[in-house]
This record gives structure tokens, sequence and C-alpha cells, in this order.
């Protein structure tokens, strides 16, 4: 008979009616994001960090500028650290090359925003608005 | 009697039904389709280009945004590519988890496909059915790599990292809920008759035209070529399997649907096979640092979701290629629009975009 099939499938639908919710209301309900989770800015271990530069170096896009001064002991001192969102690819190759494991991700995922100089920021400074001093 | 003229009309770059940034200049008489030609080029990124700017390492996460509702896949034919290449041997548990993460893949993949289709056709509430399930899929990536859709995960010489017991146990979780997803797909849109009136013996590709365009694929296997590289190649792990390659009869809309839809269950197949025999290991082979494959050419192909994805790559010793050629799926698929629209009524050109599935991302690479 034709219209059995529609009927089968109006069926589907209103047993859904009742069930589970499959959403969130975001953004009153976040969800949690996972251990490996890679998005939002980076956090960068000032302590930890030798100013290697092997980040900048495995960046395939670039997307971080770095500047680093020496002192008179040689000792290399890391300057600033911007990371430019809008060229990011968020592949993990600039954690996974740092020798020390001085860098995470911050898991934001809301790093939308309206002008494109605000997704250029310095790492090193929100080391510093931590309280964290090489 | 009234003459109409012909006339052309543009659908796309920006329309909903083209998938991305098709545009199809579409030759009409009357509302019968007389042609279709597929204008390309809108998603143009110079990826072939770039990668030869770029370490052999550095060139992975490029190939996500390929065909990017298939990024596993992606990863999966050009690590292999550069590991053929280099002569790196993968480790075998490593093996198993590419196997597991590309089969799962291709599950979303076809969720899109199948969710999309539905849009396409007028049913926006099939493709909440569809995008729902591929949800956990998605999940599961974001557990074991971090990343929903641009996963990043397989890597030259193995993966990225260890599954975790979480994202094996989910996997499981979700091959069990498989077959009840199947069975509410077909209850929901297979039995629909309207659905079927639309796509039954609508732009018919035959045997001997998807041959004659070098379709790869879903595509062509609903033509009724028994092609899979996964069984001709039997590249990675894919020999240990024991799997079938759902074949359909006439090529129709139809049969694109149906065999999307039986070759679900066949990578549920492989991916218990899978799971139930998973060995213990590392899941990283030794690679240098810094990798110079010796100088000389390799090509790679594996079975992406959209059909034969190859990786062609030339090195001149260095530490990048010197030229990388993608062989893509979609865009040698996509030759066949032209035929499967011809004599079609307007409407029934949607449905044509949707079952030959291409993806933008990769046509124009």
């Amino acid at each position: 008979m034709w219209g059995k099939g529609l009927i089968a499938g109006l069926r589907v639908t209103w047993g859904h009616w009742f069930g589970k919710k499959e959403t969130v209301y975001y953004p009153e309900e976040k969800l949690p994001m996972t251990e490996r989770f890679r998005g939002g800015h980076l956090v960068l271990d000032h302590k930890k960090c030798i100013a290697c530069k092997l980040c900048a170096m495995g960046c395939p896009n670039a997307a971080l500028d770095l500047t680093v001064s020496v002192d008179e002991d040689k000792k290399r001192h890391m300057e600033s650290y911007k990371h430019q969102i809008g060229r990011c690819m968020y592949c993990d190759l600039c954690i996974e090359a740092c020798p020390v494991k001085a860098l995470s991700w911050d898991k934001n995922y809301e790093g939308s925003s309206y002008f494109k100089e605000d997704m250029i920021y310095d790492a090193v400074v929100e080391a510093k608005n931590r309280g964290e001093q090489q | 009697m009234a003459q109409t003229e012909k006339y052309v009309l543009n659908m796309g770059p920006q329309h909903p039904s083209t998938h991305g940034v098709l545009q199809v200049q579409v030759e009409l008489d009357g509302e019968k389709i007389v042609g279709a030609k597929p204008v390309m080029g809108y998603l143009h990124r110079g990826i072939e280009k770039l990668m030869e700017s770029r370490t052999y390492a550095q060139c992975v996460p490029y190939t996500d945004r390929l065909d990017y509702v298939s990024a596993m896949n992606n990863n999966l034919g050009f690590c292999m590519a550069v590991e053929k290449l280099a002569a790196i041997e993968v480790p075998e548990r490593a093996e198993y988890i590419r196997v597991i993460c590309a089969e799962l893949n291709r599950i979303a993949s076809h969720h899109v496909f199948i969710g999309s289709l539905t849009n396409d056709l007028g049913s926006a509430t099939g493709m909440i059915y569809a995008f729902r399930d591929r949800e956990k899929i998605l999940d599961l990536f974001n557990i074991i790599c971090g990343a929903r859709m641009t996963a990043h995960y397989i890597r030259i010489g193995g993966v990225a990292a260890d599954a975790q017991e979480e994202f094996l146990r989910g996997a499981q979780e979700f091959i069990d809920y498989v077959p009840a997803m199947l069975d509410e797909y077909d209850r929901i849109f297979t039995g629909n008759e309207i659905f079927q009136a639309r796509m039954q013996g609508t732009s018919i590709i035959t045997r001997e035209t998807a041959l004659k365009h070098g379709m790869s694929g879903p595509n062509i296997r609903a033509s009724g070529v028994d092609y899979d590289i996964r069984k001709i190649d039997k590249y990675g792990a894919y020999g240990k399997f024991d799997f079938e390659i759902p074949v359909g009869k006439q090529g129709d809309n139809w049969d694109r649907y149906i065999v999307r839809l039986k070759e679900i269950q066949q990578s549920a197949n492989i991916i218990q096979q899978a799971l139930d025999n998973m060995p213990e290991g590392p899941v990283m082979a030794k690679v240098p640092k810094v990798l110079r494959p010796p100088k000389g050419d390799a090509y790679h192909r594996v079975e992406n979701t959209r059909g034969e994805l190859g990786f062609y790559i030339v090195s001149d010793g260095s530490t990048k290629p010197y030229r990388v050629h993608i062989r893509r799926p979609s865009f040698v698929n996509l030759q066949a629009l032209d035929g499967m629209c011809q004599g079609m009524l307007l409407a029934d050109a949607v449905t044509a975009f949707a079952t030959i599935d291409p993806l933008m991302g990769e046509v124009d690479c």
C-alpha cells in the first residue's frame, strides 16, 4: 500500500517525541572538552621555556612570531610569543616539538572575535598575567 | 505549438544543494536539462604547491583540508605514500588503530551523504537523524586526537598517540549501536515512498560510462563494478579482515544510496574485527626528526570515502617534497555529472548533485 512507508517514518519521529534530549542549551550549558582537545590559546609555562624556537620552526603555517633576547650569561629569554589564531591550524605540531613540554592548550573553544587584532595575542603577557615570572 | 528558447541557469556557487562552492551551469529547455557544466576553483588553496615548501611532517595537516569530512582517510593516504618513499615499517597496533579510525570516518562521511541527500530531497528532519549519529563518531575523534574534523591523527610512521580505553570502549558501543541505527534509517528513509520515487531510475550511470570516466568509490560500485582498493591492494591491515563489497545493479540514484548504506554495515564489521584482534605494542615507528627520504618517487592509493585517493610524491632527497600530486576522487567523479543530468528535470539535478557526493575541498584542492 502506497503511504505505508511514510507512516512508518512518522512513527519513528513520534517515537522520539518523549525520548532523551540529544543537545544541550548552549551557552547556559557547556560540554566538557576532552583531555587531548586542541584549541584556544597556547599556554606558555614561562619557567620551563628555554626559548629554543623549535615550536615556531615546527609550525607549518608560520602562526608563531617569537622574540628572543640573550642576556650577558648567554641565557635565552622569551620576550614575546605572538600567536596568530587566524593562521593556526591547531595541528599540535608546536606542542609536540617542545623539548621541555612548556606548551599546552587552554581548551577554550570560544575563539571567535569581532576584530582581526583580537586574533593575535601574546602568550608571554598571558603568562605574566597569571603571575608567572621567568 | 509554443516554442521555448534554451537558456543557461547558474546553480551555485552559493546554493545550499551544491554542497560547498560548486557552480553548475545548467542548460535548460523548459524544465528539462540539456547539459550541466560544473565550474570549479572557488575553493582552490594550492595545497599541492604549499606542500613543496613544507617538511613531510608539516604536510600532513594540509591533507585534513582536502576531503574535510573524512580527514583520517586523507592522513592515511599521504602518510602511507611517505612511508613507501622512505621505507618506514609501521607497528602492527598502529595499523589496527588506523583502520578503526579510517572506517569510523567512512561511516561519519556516509552520514553526511545521507543527511545532505535527505535535506536536498526536502526532508530537513532526515538530516538531523544522520548528523545525530555522526556526532557520536566525532566525539570519539575528539577523545582520541582532540579534534573533531581536522584530525591530524595518523602520522608518518604510525599514529600520534595510543588509543585510550575510553576510545576503544566508545567505538565498541558505537558498533553495537549500528544495527539499530541502520534499522531506523530503513524505517525513516529507505521505506519512504517519496524518497524511492525521487531516486529509483533517475540519473543512471551505466557500467561502461562509469569505467570510461575513471570513476571510483561507491559511485562506480553502484554501477555494478566490483572495485575497491581495500580488497585489490590490501594496504595496511586490510588484508587481515573479512568484509564484502556492496555492489549496485543499474547505477541509479537509489543504488548509490543503498551501496553507501550497506558500506556502513561493512565498515562496522571491519571495526569489530579490528577491536577484537587488536595487538599490543608501540604505535609509532622510529622516524627521524628530520625526515629525508631518498631521491625517487612513490605513488600510494587508498580507498577514501569517495573513491580512489592517490598521492604521488617526488623526493629530491631534501626535507621537503619536490612535487606532490593528489589524485582526488571527487574531481574525477564530477565528470559524470553532465551525463547524469541530461534529460532529467531541474528538480532531479539536485538529487544527482547529492548522490555523486562531491566535496569541494577535494575537487579544488
